[in-house]
């Protein structure tokens, strides 16, 4: 079972992102046992996506066109703009189905040791869309660690001459958790956000 | 094996789909790498403990050559201070990084631990006017406590005065032992008695009365400086996280 055609798929396997050497055997003989036409397929789609997928040139989400069905949905509100690193945070943040607004897709987040600057994201490209459009609140919905942290207050600050609205998503308990099993950061981070009960 | 001890998390890295790697600085073993189970998941039991900075007591599994797993992290201080202050942390980030480009791995010392903890107790807590001088102040008293800091006063060969550094041999050197044959057209940096005055106090004075320094803007930019170009010299790359003194990341920090 050395080298060749097997061994080239395993190696080519564990370069996506949490797949060790043992979980790409298993795919790879999992593939090998797949209906011809079936692997071919999954073949054609990855071959498809560097064809034809590329980043919208407004809010950096994943399109097959210049500009985004997001952006150029009419039924959007164009006055606010939500902030998040990876185009997987706003598929979930879509279906939630309560936000209507435009994204803005960063493609990372800060973070000084790994030297990931400003400059390696789309934070300039932000504040120019903020510049010119008319917008009345960016809201910042990067994760709640140090990295998407860092990069709220950075975000925060370079817009502070912008004179926009800037809002920072709510941290809070887990629904369906329980306080006693809460740390002390979360738990006093979810007190600094509490809301008026109406 | 289950052992127990405490630890400063240095940083972390993504593993498989929620797992994490984190790096801690502990007081009894150095620094040593161990593996979380799902800690990303909103709901895991990790919650917020290992985010970088934070100190905790935490058990593990399993042998320390072998990646052991963490099995319980509860949190002594979070420092969430520091991560919620751009200008420290990105600071803060630049003393990790110089830290765990300097410290061989499971090498136990103690007296970094100390150190290490008590800085983030001064930077959490402090109200010092110039805080650029106080990182400036940590970052020469890491070097000193890991035995790396550069030498300022005199000659580092015959002890003449000198006030050239040169950053290929960590030390100042007087003309006469700077320009020997085999060291002809090193570069070097000239620095002022304000720099070795400075310097001198930072390591030598109690760190908690430190905010009675009060060096000018120049001395704190040419002491950086000097020290960015002797870091870069002994790792034999630029800091990572000094490209957040440059460009644009710089206005806030
Ligand atoms: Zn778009
Ligand atoms: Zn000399």
């Amino acid at each position: 079972m050395s080298g060749g055609v097997v061994e080239n798929l395993i190696i080519e396997l564990t370069r996506l992102p949490g797949i060790g050497r043992k979980t790409a055997q298993r795919l790879a003989f999992f593939i090998m046992g797949m209906p011809g036409e079936e692997a071919l397929s999954m073949a054609n789609a990855i071959i498809k996506i560097k064809e034809k997928a590329r980043f919208c040139k407004h809010c950096f989400n994943i399109t097959e066109d210049e500009v985004c069905s997001l952006c150029t949905d009419p039924r959007r509100n164009r006055e606010k703009i939500c902030v998040v690193e990876e185009p997987s945070n706003l598929i979930v943040i879509e279906n939630t189905k309560i936000y209507n607004g435009l994204y803005h897709v960063l493609l990372g987040a800060l973070s000084p040791i790994d030297g990931i600057t400003p400059e390696r994201l789309r934070i300039n490209e932000l504040v120019e869309r903020v510049k010119e459009g008319n917008i009345s609140e960016v809201i910042i919905a990067t994760n709640p660690n140090t990295k998407g942290e860092t990069t709220a207050q950075y975000i925060s600050q370079v817009l502070k001459p912008a004179g926009v609205k800037v809002s920072r998503i709510a941290y809070g308990l887990p629904i369906g958790g329980d306080i006693e099993f809460a740390d002390e950061v979360t738990l006093s981070k979810a007190l600094e956000g509490r809301n008026e009960m109406k | 094996m289950l052992t127990r001890t405490e630890g400063i998390v240095l940083k972390t890295q993504k593993y498989g789909e929620a797992d994490l790697i984190a790096t801690y600085l502990t007081s009894d073993k150095g620094i040593i790498n161990a593996f979380a189970k799902s800690p990303r998941k909103t709901k895991s039991r990790f919650g917020s403990s290992l985010e970088p900075l934070t100190h905790a007591k935490i058990s593990l599994w399993g042998k320390e050559q072998a990646l052991p797993r963490i099995t319980q992290s509860d949190i002594a201080d979070s420092f969430r201070q520091i991560r919620e202050n751009y200008r420290d942390f990105v600071n803060i980030s630049k003393l990790v990084e110089i830290l765990i480009s300097l410290t061989p791995v499971g090498i136990p010392n103690k007296r970094l631990f100390s150190f290490f903890l008590n800085i983030l107790h001064i930077v959490k807590s402090s109200e010092h006017e110039l805080k650029d001088a106080l990182h400036l102040i940590t970052r020469i008293r890491l070097l000193a406590v890991i035995g790396y800091a550069p030498r300022l006063k005199g000659c580092g060969k015959c002890g003449e005065k000198s006030l050239d550094f040169y950053p290929d041999s960590g030390t100042t050197l007087c003309t006469k032992c700077a320009v020997t044959p085999d060291r002809a057209g090193k570069p070097f940096m000239r620095i002022n008695n304000k720099v070795i005055h400075f310097y001198t106090h930072s390591i030598e004075w109690p760190i908690n009365i430190s905010n009675r320094l009060k060096p000018g803007r120049e001395t704190l930019s040419g002491l950086s400086g000097l020290l960015d170009k002797h870091l870069t010299y002994l790792l034999s790359k630029k800091l990572r996280s000094s490209e957040f003194f440059s460009g644009t990341a710089a206005q806030f920090r």
